[in-house]
């Protein structure tokens, strides 16, 4: 039975309701509604025209674009947490409490710089003649393309995500109950195969909700495919941008808005309903 | 059980000392525990029987001294080497496993076949009589229910030794008993040795073959339940039985069976055999059971300690009757209710308490 809520908790989630629903629900039914209009002599017009649909979702290119941006979002998920699991384990498991806390205000300083200028140092770093090559040039190895590329477009989503999946896995970490780990350990389960059979498992809410992030942040990057990437072929988020740039086609970037919240929203969904699967029938 | 009947050991703990920095959790812990016995390791919290557990379950190293099982020393072995299955106080159960799942999880990791590990475990969710919750998730289970799978999966290898700590402190007083009874008759059937730490004096006495009392990471005294009731060895396990009344006194004139001893209370003769070679001048502590305690009218022409009650405990068909003499010395008497009703006993009245001599311990640890 569902428990009526109360006035006070009504009262205090007013400010939510309002702002989610000035701010997400409002702006979002717009955004279905201009997809539906036409545009004429570089003006919107309001229509029923399923012409702006139809002229996307049968194109080659959108598809293209929207496997190409599913296969990066993936990827950096899975990169990010790979590389995140060891730092959040080591930081989790084998620090003191102190060197823990400044562990965490250290991984929260890259939030101070902007992503942008993250981003343009990474340029540095990954040109033909950037530091990276430079320094494989004196072994005589490369030069190896590493920008324009999806090699620099994984780079660019790995450096957007990585402080927050590590934030994320660690404390999720730090709530694994460390009798389990012992009692693993007494069953004859030695030390890694404990990581993989009890750890993970018992962190299992954190770690796919921190991959989740990853993904998110990751599909609708528009930072990191643009200037580390070279735009070209482009994802998504280059997709919208082009073509609001070329005649204002305003309602056709909005079926791609639409097409990429559909997609987060069924991938949040189905990531959150499998982290709390419980066992046992 | 004596000497002469004790089983060879499987566990021997030699000179065993484990310091955490400065702190001494444990101070030479010299023990052995024999082959199917159940041995129950008591004290409060902070004493160190769980760290003494722990070493066996090779959790902790000592920081010196050695530890035998089996015949073979295992310092330094770790815990997925030896055949030591512990059962949390927790219980440490894997949520994101099945009941039959957790009971397979050391077979898988000796690896057990798929068929072999099935139908063993099985076997001892029967034996657990929890056999139609095999399917269902740990947070689908009741209190007691968890506890038969904790001890399914940590038996399920039939190992030669079983450690538990504390496993029934989360459980409701009726429940306790229950498995109290539970882990009784298994340890019985299975002829196994069982190491079980508790702060339960209840628990260790109803279980245990034989009980080790420590405190502040000394062991106070090793012996039978009956014989550390009887008998306690110093002030401490006295005082922890809860039900002892505590004298100090000297020793006195020889008499023909023993000697005289003084004490607050007056004197009292007490048998060289309880004495232990006490001679005149000697400094002895003894004890009488709040149950070997009589009580009075002050009108009635006994002998004894003059004493006025101070509180009452009620447990169950008999009482606690708390009282103080004028010296301000506390003591404890257990007594029926008609025995209290015969003679007035209620709070604020002044009785005479008196015991006879035989009831009377000299605790051989605080001699000298």
């Amino acid at each position: 039975m569902m428990k009526r809520p109360s006035l006070f908790s009504l009262v205090l989630a007013m400010p939510l309701l309002v702002w989610q629903l000035a701010f997400f629900l409002f702006p979002l039914l717009f955004l279905i509604a201009i997809s539906f209009w036409t545009v004429k002599m570089f003006q919107m017009q309001p229509d029923l025209s399923f012409a702006n649909w139809q002229r996307i979702l049968t194109r080659g290119v959108f598809w293209d674009a929207y496997l190409r941006t599913m296969i990066l979002a993936t990827s950096a998920a899975v990169l990010t947490s790979a590389i995140a699991f060891p730092a959040s384990y080591a930081i989790s498991f084998k620090l003191s409490e102190r060197a823990k806390r400044w562990m965490i205000f250290v991984l929260i300083i890259p939030f101070f710089t902007s992503y942008l200028v993250r981003v343009y140092s990474w340029q540095v770093f990954l040109t033909d003649a950037g530091i990276i090559n430079a320094a494989l040039g004196h072994i005589g190895l490369g030069p190896y393309p590493m920008l324009n590329n999806t090699f620099g477009t994984l780079v660019g989503m790995v450096t957007l995500c990585l402080p927050l999946v590590i934030l994320l896995q660690t404390f999720s970490l730090n709530f694994v109950n460390r009798d389990l780990i012992e009692a693993a350990h007494n069953l004859r389960c030695g030390r890694l195969r404990t990581v993989a059979s009890v750890v993970v498992p018992s962190a299992k809410v954190g770690l796919v909700i921190a991959a989740l992030f990853a993904f998110i942040l990751s599909f609708g990057d528009f930072v990191s495919p643009l200037y580390l990437g070279g735009g070209n072929p482009p994802t998504l988020s280059i997709m919208i941008t082009d073509i609001t740039k070329s005649g204002q086609q305003w309602p056709r970037a909005a079926v791609v808005a639409i097409m990429m919240i559909a997609t987060l929203m069924t991938v949040a969904f189905a990531a959150i309903t499998y982290a709390y699967k419980e066992r046992g029938k | 059980m004596d000497a002469s009947t004790t089983p060879p050991a499987i566990v021997k703990f030699d000179n065993v000392v484990k310091k955490f920095g400065d702190f001494v959790a444990v101070e030479k812990a010299d023990f052995e525990i024999g082959q199917g016995e159940f041995m129950a390791i008591m004290g409060s919290s902070g004493c160190g029987k769980t760290t003494t557990l722990r070493m066996l379950a090779g959790l902790e190293d000592p920081t010196s001294g050695d530890i035998y099982l089996d015949g073979e020393r295992v310092n330094g072995r770790a815990t997925w080497d030896r055949d030591t299955p512990m059962v949390w106080q927790s219980l440490a159960l894997f949520p994101f496993l099945t009941v039959q799942e957790n009971v397979e999880f050391s077979l898988k990791m000796r690896g057990v076949g798929k068929a072999e590990r099935a139908k063993r475990a099985r076997k001892w969710l029967e034996k657990m009589q929890i056999t139609e919750f095999a399917d269902r998730g740990i947070n689908q289970l009741s209190g007691g229910q968890r506890q038969r799978v904790a001890l399914a999966r940590a038996l399920v290898t039939e190992p030669k030794i079983l450690l538990l700590d504390e496993p029934l402190s989360a459980l409701d007083a009726h429940l306790k008993v229950r498995m109290q009874a539970v882990l009784s008759n298994l340890q019985k059937d299975l002829g196994i040795t069982f190491v079980y730490v508790t702060h339960s004096m209840s628990e260790a006495f109803a279980m245990a073959d034989r009980v080790v009392i420590m405190s502040r990471g000394r062991i106070e005294q090793i012996g039978t339940p009956e014989e550390i009731y009887r008998a306690p060895y110093n002030r401490f396990v006295a005082e922890f039985l809860g039900s002892a009344n505590i004298f100090d006194g000297v020793v006195g004139a020889a008499t023909p069976g023993g000697h005289m001893v003084a004490y607050d209370g007056g004197e009292v003769d007490l048998p060289a055999s309880e004495l232990l070679d006490a001679k005149t001048g000697d400094k002895v502590t003894f004890m009488v059971g709040a149950e070997n305690v009589d009580l009075a009218p002050t009108d009635a022409g006994q002998d004894g300690l003059a004493a006025t009650v101070v509180g009452e405990e009620f447990l169950g068909a008999t009482a606690t009757v708390f009282l103080e003499t004028d010296d301000g010395q506390e003591l404890k008497v257990q007594k029926s209710h008609a025995e209290l009703k015969a003679v007035k006993c209620h709070a604020g009245a002044r009785l005479i308490a008196h015991w006879a001599p035989s009831a009377c311990h000299v605790l051989p640890g605080e001699k000298g």
